[in-house]
């Protein structure tokens, strides 16, 4: 059916609402990537199995949803029984039945099913009252775990495209523009620039063609912000990417997704068929003479397309290598006319703040970085997945109160913000609230939002390594600084890992970071050699254990360690079956023996004893 | 355009002057340029032909270069090749019907005549008035002979 | 016109036009490995780059590729200022890191000072800098035989999936404009082999000398319009043929004139 004005959207609207309220009980199955890995699918496939031979009053197949990513992924698969918001996590098939009979039918709860904070059997039925969720604001993943998986009938019995029925039937282009620049709305995609004046910026230039394009690239490794957007609730950013394009001037749209996440690119395709069905996507949208259409364009997946000129080349077909923007790409951008890039997170705040206004928006986080912003929590926290706070709220809330700190009790050492490109901070700046200009200040970055934290079991100058390791694989090679200096500047945290570098070796990576930085020519190098200095500036004296003691305090760096068996060994050869090159000799029940000579410090009887008597020196 | 270059093959003896003045004339950092005229034997007794760049309306040089390194100079009307532009395909040495986009060896580039940029040396140099560089009257578009 | 001020002299240029080419009309030496007139400016050897301020900038520089900055009015450029100078020599000890064998580099590195690579050497380096003229020279002719494959270190020029290019003409000019000739070709008994592919060459029907192979030759038949008999004789017997026919129009005239 296509809707003729914004009255039909509306009358379809309380049409759909009713229709959702038919059912008092919802059964929300989190089928997003985190609970799909750990069963999700399985679950909702036996749910409804088992339904489709009960009659329960009140409730039917229909009252069933596979959602988007709920967040807490960890805990998965998660199964969420509303309007109360019972929780149940790690369900397993052999469950289901117990859920229909006595959450469904009679509405109890199952308490076993029930998450525990502290493994103590004290436990929670709400997830509003698990701290993982409370301390937190969700704007742009709001619907996730809400509603179905690309459902276009939900989506609007929530009230979806009515900020684009809102802007069509009654504002003008500039003021969408300084409604978004009143709320302040910055990119979130990594640098934070305003979102208002980019487009006012694309509006103004004088051309026939504009685009707009949504970065759904996310090539970060441990990010998953966006995806979980694309794949739970992919119709806000169709409707932020239209009223955008509305705002600008645009017709043609396209939406970068990586290759890596199919459903991604399946569920955007679907939303599209089915806005453009109902005449909220593609000619004369809600009947007027306003016209927008969105092509996917799928990316091979490299960190670097994400860079907007990188991600314009590859979605114009040609090799994905960024190029110099002394002309900026909202001038000169996708085949050379004015285009407007954002964020997949940006474009799906954008209805938000259509339609709760600019000054709604403002009140949320600090004054300079309004709104909320998601972060893919994970590493050593106790409660890892996907977030969304408020700008401004302090890394220490994040890791403690929404973490709920670090896994075992054991001291935080350093949280990796920003990505490869960002850096690590450590204790010190825990208290540093989290927004673009504060985490720039301290030597990381925003980036698009991962969040690692890491406890002391964890070498700072291998993380270095790793994430400078990521880069020289990922640059795309183009140009001098960043294709040759991050490889040196890999191969001297090489050497500092392997206890072979000098101190001189130290001012070298510092001088031959900041010539990368500068020359440069994208945001990749610029920033690539950020983990390697924020490491260098927090955590100097881990660098100098390895270099002057030769000593790698967190017992990570191979070359520098040894293992050994302690006499708390109580011979349960669990890490001769490990060894692969039979380091280790012993009869059960006698201590064993761990030979230096054949060892090779994999690790693999470190993380196999349960006794702790495998210890690191 | 306010000249035109004139070949009168009946005046040339073949002392080859033009050839050095064309050479020396596009030396590069001292070093003798290949020359981009040749006076050579006409097939009958004392008759010298100098083979010249024709700058040709609807040149095949032109045609044939796919970078468009060659052009026409509006100001002095010779095709001239852009040595920063030109990727040394050899396309144009090949295609020249008149064997005038040549390859000058020493320097490793591909050269053709360029009327000196609007002074022919060789005509400056001709002995005999063979080559002439001669102005177009205003009026009539006529060439002076 | 736009006036800005190059090493503390005011030099004019057309708004818009790259530095690179305002700097080298001042004839000011600043090197550029991966810039050719042929194609659009690319920006990876970063050597070219330049210190750039303004009046109202306060003192802050920033440091660009003079390949691609356009020029502007007010705008004071510094091709050798200290940094940029310091970062030139770093770019070239990077690449004779990368590429300890290459003559071009050795020469260049020591012209900045730096004899042997402070960096690690890597090992199996070779003399293919990656500035890309050979691709986007490929692509401007229109070919598109060869392209740059895989990413970061590892990134490499090759044609597509490592076999020989079905879109190469044997024109050469990938390898004529390659700075470190690396590329390599070999023409033997009529044949020419480049990108492991073997192309006839067409020969002189006057003095048997080799010239273009036949593929470029009927392509630009084809593309250009230009008759496949114009290829068939060498520069040189063109020009004898020309001398030969001119020589007998002008007998002619003798003959009328005794
Ligand atoms: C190396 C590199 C990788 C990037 N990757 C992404 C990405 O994966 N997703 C993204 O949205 N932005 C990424 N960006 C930022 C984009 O270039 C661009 O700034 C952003 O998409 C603009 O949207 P926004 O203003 O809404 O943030 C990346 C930038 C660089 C330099
Ligand atoms: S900085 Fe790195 S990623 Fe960016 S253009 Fe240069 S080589 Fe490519
Ligand atoms: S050799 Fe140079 S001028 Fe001649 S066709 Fe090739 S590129 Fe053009
Ligand atoms: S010439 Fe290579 S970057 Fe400018």
């Amino acid at each position: 059916m296509q809707l003729k004005n914004p009255k039909q959207l509306a009358t379809l609207q309380k049409k759909y609402k009713a229709a959702e309220e038919r059912f008092p009980k919802k059964v929300l199955i989190c089928c997003g990537p985190g609970c799909l890995a750990s069963g999700a699918q399985k679950i909702s496939d036996k749910f409804k199995q088992v339904l489709k031979d009960k009659r329960i009053k009140g409730f039917s197949v229909e009252a069933l949803k596979e959602t988007g990513c709920h967040g807490f992924c960890e805990q998965g698969p998660l199964v969420i029984i509303e309007p109360d918001g019972t929780f149940y996590t790690r369900v397993k098939t052999k469950d289901v039945e117990e859920i229909i009979e006595m959450s469904v039918r009679k509405g109890e709860t199952i308490d076993r099913l029930l998450y525990s904070p502290n493994g103590d059997g004290q436990r929670i039925q709400r997830y509003h009252d698990i701290d993982f969720y409370r301390h937190q604001d969700r704007i742009a993943l709001a619907n996730l775990g809400k509603i179905s998986q690309c459902n276009i009938e939900e989506y609007i019995a929530l009230g979806g495209y009515q900020a684009l029925a809102k802007v069509i039937s009654s504002m003008k282009p500039d003021q969408i523009i300084d409604e978004i620049t009143e709320s302040g709305l910055r990119g979130r995609g990594g640098a934070g620039f305003a979102a208002g004046r980019k487009w006012a910026t694309c509006r103004k230039i004088e051309s026939d063609v504009r685009y707009v394009i949504c970065n759904g690239d996310e090539g970060d490794p441990g990010a998953f912000m966006d995806r979980a957007i694309m794949e739970g609730d992919p119709h806000a950013i169709l409707e932020g990417m239209v009223i955008a394009a509305f705002a600008v001037g645009s017709s043609q749209g396209y939406i970068y997704v990586r290759e890596e996440y199919p459903l991604a690119v399946v569920n955007l395709q679907k939303a599209i068929e089915q806005a453009e069905e109902m005449g909220l996507l593609g000619d004369n949208i809600l009947g007027s003479d306003f016209s927008f259409k969105i092509r996917i364009s799928r990316g091979a997946g490299a960190f670097v397309c994400g860079e907007s000129s990188a991600l314009m080349k590859s979605v114009a077909g040609e090799v994905g290598e960024p190029r110099a923007k002394y002309i900026r790409s909202v001038v000169k951008g996708l085949h050379d006319q004015p285009t407007v890039l954002n964020n997949v997170e940006t474009l799906a705040t954008v209805p938000v703040i259509i339609n709760k206004g600019a000054d709604w928006f403002k009140k949320i986080g600090t004054k300079k970085n309004t709104g909320t912003k998601a972060f893919s929590l994970v590493g050593k926290v106790r409660n890892t997945g996907l977030i969304e706070v408020a700008m401004g709220t302090t890394l220490r809330k994040i890791i403690y109160d929404i973490g709920g700190g670090i896994i075992d009790d054991r001291p935080f050492k350093a949280v990796q913000t920003g990505g490869p490109s960002g850096g690590c901070l450590p204790e010190s700046q825990l208290d540093l609230p989290v927004d673009f200009d504060s985490l720039t200040e301290a030597g990381s970055m925003m980036g698009s939002g991962g969040m690692i934290v890491m406890d002391d079991k964890t070498c700072m100058v291998d993380v270095a390594r790793y994430f400078l390791g990521f880069l020289v694989n990922e640059s795309c090679g183009k140009c001098v600084p960043c294709r040759e200096g991050l490889y040196q500047l890999h191969a001297l945290t090489v050497r500092v890992c392997e206890g072979r570098a000098t101190e001189a070796d130290l001012e070298k990576m510092e001088k031959l970071s900041n010539q990368v930085i500068i020359g440069s020519l994208c945001g990749l190098g610029k920033s690539g050699p950020n983990p390697l200095l924020s490491t260098m500036k927090y955590f100097r004296e881990e660098y100098l254990a390895h270099i002057r003691d030769k000593r790698c305090p967190a017992g990570v760096c191979r070359e520098l360690i040894t293992y050994e068996i302690n006499d708390k060994c109580t011979g349960c050869m669990a890490c001769i079956a490990v060894c692969a090159t039979h380091a280790i000799t012993g009869k059960k029940g006698e201590i064993h023996v761990l030979n230096q000579a054949k060892c090779t410090k994999c690790g693999a009887c470190y993380a196999v004893c349960k006794h702790d008597s495998v210890v690191v020196s | 355009m306010k000249n035109r270059f004139i070949v009168n093959p009946d005046l040339c003896t073949g002392c080859r002057t033009c050839e050095l003045a064309c050479s020396f004339t596009h030396a590069i950092e001292g070093l003798r340029g290949q020359t981009r005229i040749y006076p050579l034997d006409g097939g009958f007794k004392d008759l010298w032909i100098p083979v010249v760049c024709l700058q040709c309306d609807d040149a095949a040089c032109v045609k044939s270069c796919l970078v468009d390194a060659l052009r026409r100079n509006s100001e002095t009307g010779a095709i001239d090749l852009n040595q920063e532009v030109c990727v040394k395909c050899m396309a144009c040495v090949a295609a020249c019907p008149f064997g005038c986009s040549v390859v000058d060896q020493q320097h490793k580039l591909v050269v053709k005549c360029d009327l000196c940029g609007g002074d022919p040396a060789c005509a400056h140099f001709c002995p005999t008035k063979a080559l002439k560089w001669n102005p177009i009257e205003p009026q009539t578009r006529k060439v002076a002979v | 016109m736009v006036n800005l001020t190059i090493n503390g002299k005011v030099v004019q240029a057309e708004e818009g036009e790259v530095l690179l080419s305002v700097i080298r009309r001042e004839k000011i030496d600043v090197p550029a490995l991966c810039h050719h007139e042929a194609v659009e400016a690319f920006g990876a050897c970063r050597l070219c780059v330049v210190e750039i301020t303004r009046q109202e900038w306060d003192g802050w520089c920033d440091y660009v590729t003079s390949c691609l900055y356009p020029a502007s009015d007010g705008l004071i450029v510094n091709t050798h200022a200290a940094k940029v100078n310091d970062l030139r020599k770093t770019i070239v000890d990077l690449f004779l890191a990368r590429h300890p064998k290459c003559p071009e580099i050795i020469e260049l590195a020591a012209e900045y000072g730096v004899y042997s690579t402070t960096y690690q050497t890597v090992v199996d380096g070779d003399n293919c800098i990656l500035c890309g003229l050979c691709t986007r020279i490929c692509d401007r002719m229109g070919f598109h035989a060869i392209s740059t494959v895989g990413r970061g270190h590892g990134k490499e020029v090759s044609p597509p999936l490592h076999k020989a290019p079905p879109d190469c003409t044997g024109c050469l000019a990938c390898a004529q404009n390659c700075p470190t000739s690396f590329i390599e070709y070999s023409a033997a008994k009529g044949f020419l082999t480049i990108w492991d592919k073997k192309f006839e060459l067409l020969k002189c029907s006057g003095c048997g000398k080799e010239t273009i192979t036949k593929v470029f030759a009927e392509h630009l038949c084809q593309e250009r319009k230009i008759p496949f008999e114009y290829f068939q004789i060498c520069d040189e017997c063109h020009r004898k043929q020309l001398a030969a026919t001119m020589g007998e129009i002008t007998s002619w005239d003798r003959e009328a004139a005794s």
